[in-house]
């Protein structure tokens, strides 16, 4: 009886979240390195640059309403940047020693201003063609995001999608084959979709129905794609050109909207591919989150024991979800050939869907989070492209490293704590 | 067990595709009865058809096959790790010669040239020294040197841009080459033409990092021809055909390729935008090497194609011949004899010693 009413009082006691006491400095830390380095660069290295002008060129030759050239003193910006920013980092830290959160909009901020700075202390004396870099951005991302919104829907059922680079080769293979031989380049989407879901249905046969190690499935699955579309390259492609031809997909202009300044030539004036992509982003968000469908995919990706004993069928959720992934990024493959370069070449993917996966990752299992992701690493390897031209101190071999720098800063520094679908990876067994 | 079944006979499919990959093309000897002198090829990871060195190699060997009705074959690398195997392999054959192709290869067949004194190699885009390689390298700077003025002659953006696959000297070569010309044009027209993506000074410039993404190619001639630029040399591979895809889209934009005629090489939809290729001719250079070791006049000279004796050159301008003027025709073939008589001469860090 005593032990009873032990155990009772201080099950009565109000229970206090101790996370709450716990303070996050990691956005203050990560803020005042920001905000030293670009003390260092724009102030301290950026002496040099006094005098010099930074010229922001915001608008295209063929654009309807054009916007006259920004440019900047070097030096004073930086100068106002840098002190900005300190006085950002301050806040952030001033803010979480008081408890009170750090508003996203101060993150934003920060890392605008930031990114503002050091263009201009990139490009003093010369021009930077803003909507270029954007639009190259653009161009970079599309198969990444596309990969990306796969991954997502297939590890949010619990299957880990390793397979993506091999989708998006058999995509962009299947896509310039057909494309070239029946003449019609919505045949070719149509034919990379299948070819991505018939690579992700073996994916989701063997994970679901055999219970192979999903990671290694995946892996073999981009050896085996690889190797597929290399000898049928230089066996079939190679020696008939005709069938590795297509028309590439012309840019659409979207009336009124792509006369927008640097929105509309960066987001407006693209292929139908391009467009096809904002409407699966949209598609997917609103599938995961608003529908039935996407309560139960999610389920059986977090808890599939309790999926099953409410009656959703785990496995063939976990199917549909991996099919429909493996169609996405199939489709995001038929970019390489009918959107940008208009013939199919051995592993012209080279890595980019490791690069998606990892957008997975970094954008929390989320699909506008991964969107950004794929964006933020599209801007960074196109930035790194403009800096190269317009003439950098640094070594381009160190420039080229600057994309997956750049990820894996911002993944530390401004992304929180990446946490899986809880069945992420783990076979569902009655 | 299923699982094991399951996951083997997935992955036996795909070391079995993955070697379909690999595998060497059949010989393409006409006489089936073993004549006596038989020459292998050994690829680096480019494969057998990189619109490169690698296939023109391939070219040349199948020509001499049939000119001397020998037997050949090619051994096809995938990865840095099969370079020095498929050498060994190429020797193992027991064949009189062997060609390696690249400068991943050097180490290679110097390793088995001092195994094996009495097999002759020759090696395609490098020099290796030892008494029995015969080291076929090409001066590629001097047809680029043309390319060059020929670019700052057209452009008239008064900006012409080259980029690389990666910073290495055979491909820098073509790069060091280029800018000279477009100095020499300048100097000689009083104009300040800018070449964007090489630096050859600092020995820098735009690079894509790899021979593969076609994607990375377009973005970033994009970003060449947002800064002004109409003539965009691309020395790297396949990703060159990136540039080709983003000239298409901007009316007026040419490239010029490399290593073989890009008009003739390229899908037929960017035939309109090659204004000229810089040609490196190593299927001819391969057939005079087997020649000669048929004719048992093996040297380990190197061989060092040039202007003047035609291992490298400037293609036809095909569909944009319009755009270049009689004078600046009448220029190049100046500058060319000029060359060859050695009156100029263009030198880099990376030409051929």
């Amino acid at each position: 009886m005593s032990t009873l009413t032990q155990s009772s009082a201080p099950a009565s006691t109000p229970i206090v979240k101790p996370a709450a006491q716990i303070r996050s400095w990691k956005i203050p830390i990560t803020f005042g390195s920001f905000a030293v380095l670009s003390l260092f660069l724009f102030v301290v290295l950026g002496r040099g640059l006094r005098g010099e002008l930074s010229t922001f060129r915001l608008s295209e030759g063929r654009d309807l309403i054009q916007l006259p050239e920004v440019a900047l003193p070097t030096f004073a910006t930086g100068v106002f940047v840098a002190v900005v920013l300190v006085l950002m980092a301050a806040a952030s830290a001033w803010l979480v020693y008081r408890h009170t959160k750090i508003p996203i909009v101060l993150t934003i901020l920060f890392a605008l201003l930031f990114l503002v700075g050091f263009l201009a202390w990139a490009a003093s004396g010369s021009t930077i063609p803003v909507p270029g870099l954007l639009i190259g951005t653009v161009t970079l991302s599309a198969p990444l995001i596309f990969g990306a919104l796969g991954g997502v829907l297939s590890e949010r059922a619990g299957v880990v999608n390793v397979a993506i680079e091999g989708q998006l080769l058999a995509g962009a293979f299947s896509s310039a084959v057909v494309a070239s031989a029946t003449g019609n380049p919505y045949l070719g989407l149509l034919a990379a979709m299948v070819a991505g879901a018939l690579v992700s249905m073996v994916l989701a046969a063997f994970v679901l129905k055999y219970l192979v190690d999903q990671v290694i499935v995946g892996v073999v699955l981009n050896v085996l794609v690889i190797g597929l579309t290399s000898f049928l390259y230089s066996q079939v492609l190679a020696p008939s050109a005709n069938l590795n031809s297509p028309d590439v997909f012309p840019r659409l202009n979207v009336p009124f909207l792509s006369e927008i300044p640097i929105i509309g030539p960066v987001l407006f004036r693209q292929t139908i591919i391009v467009y096809v992509m904002y409407v699966a982003i949209a598609l997917v968000y609103f599938g995961l989150f608003r529908t039935k469908w996407g309560l139960r995919v999610r389920a059986v990706g977090e808890h599939p024991q309790a999926a099953d004993t409410v009656g959703i069928n785990v496995n063939r959720t976990r199917f549909i979800a991996v099919t429909l992934g493996g169609v996405i990024s199939g489709f995001g493959g038929a970019y390489f050939t009918l959107g940008a370069v208009g013939a199919f070449n051995k592993e012209m993917t080279n890595g980019m869907g490791f690069i998606a996966l990892a957008a997975v990752i970094f954008g929390q299992w989320h699909p506008i989070k991964a969107t950004l992701a794929a964006l933020l690493f599209g801007f960074a390897t196109n930035l790194q492209n403009v800096l190269g031209i317009i003439g950098s101190p640094v070594p381009s071999e160190f420039m080229l490293m600057l994309p997956y720098v750049v990820t894996i800063f911002a993944v530390a520094g401004f992304v929180g704590r990446s946490r899986a679908p809880a069945a992420d990876g783990k076979p569902y067994i009655k | 067990m299923r699982r094991l079944i399951a996951v083997s006979a997935l992955a036996v499919s795909a070391v079995l595709l993955a070697g379909c990959a690999q595998a060497p093309t059949p010989t393409a000897t006409t006489d089936a009865t073993a004549p006596d002198y038989c020459a292998r090829m050994v690829t680096n990871s480019g494969g057998l058809d990189d619109r490169s060195f690698n296939q023109s190699s391939w070219e040349g060997l199948q020509e001499a096959a049939t000119k001397y009705n020998i037997d050949t074959e090619a051994i096809v690398s995938t990865s840095e790790t099969d370079l020095a195997p498929n050498v060994s392999q190429a020797v193992a054959t027991g064949c009189q010669f062997v060609l390696t192709v690249g400068f991943e290869l050097a180490d290679a067949t110097l390793a088995e040239a001092t195994a094996n004194p009495d097999v002759h190699f020759a090696i395609v885009d490098e020099v290796v020294d030892a008494p029995n390689v015969k080291p076929i390298v090409f001066d590629t700077a001097q047809a680029a040197f043309l390319a060059g003025y020929l670019a700052a002659g057209v452009s008239k953006t008064g900006i012409v841009a080259t980029f690389g696959g990666g910073n290495q000297p055979p491909v820098t070569l073509f790069m060091d080459g280029f800018v000279d010309g477009v100095a020499m044009y300048n100097d000689k027209h009083k104009v300040a033409v800018q070449v964007l993506g090489w630096n050859k000074d600092t020995q820098d410039g735009s690079f894509t990092g790899d021979f593969e993404d076609v994607n990375k190619g377009k973005a970033l001639a994009q970003s060449f021809i947002d800064l002004g630029a109409d003539i965009i040399l691309p020395v790297a591979g396949q990703v060159g055909q990136g540039a080709a895809a983003a000239a298409i889209e901007t009316p007026g934009v040419s490239i010029i390729w490399v290593d073989n005629d890009g008009y003739v090489t390229l899908p037929a939809q960017f035939q309109s935008v090659v204004l000229t290729s810089v040609l490196k001719n190593t299927s001819a250079a391969v057939v005079e090497a087997i020649g000669a070791d048929l004719d048992g006049n093996f040297d380990n000279a190197p061989f060092v194609g040039t202007l003047e004796n035609g291992g490298v050159e400037i293609a036809d301008f095909h569909d944009q011949s319009a755009l270049v003027s009689v004078e600046l025709v009448g220029e190049i073939e100046q500058i060319r004899s000029a060359i060859i008589a050695g009156i100029i001469t263009v030198t880099g860090p990376s030409s051929p010693q």
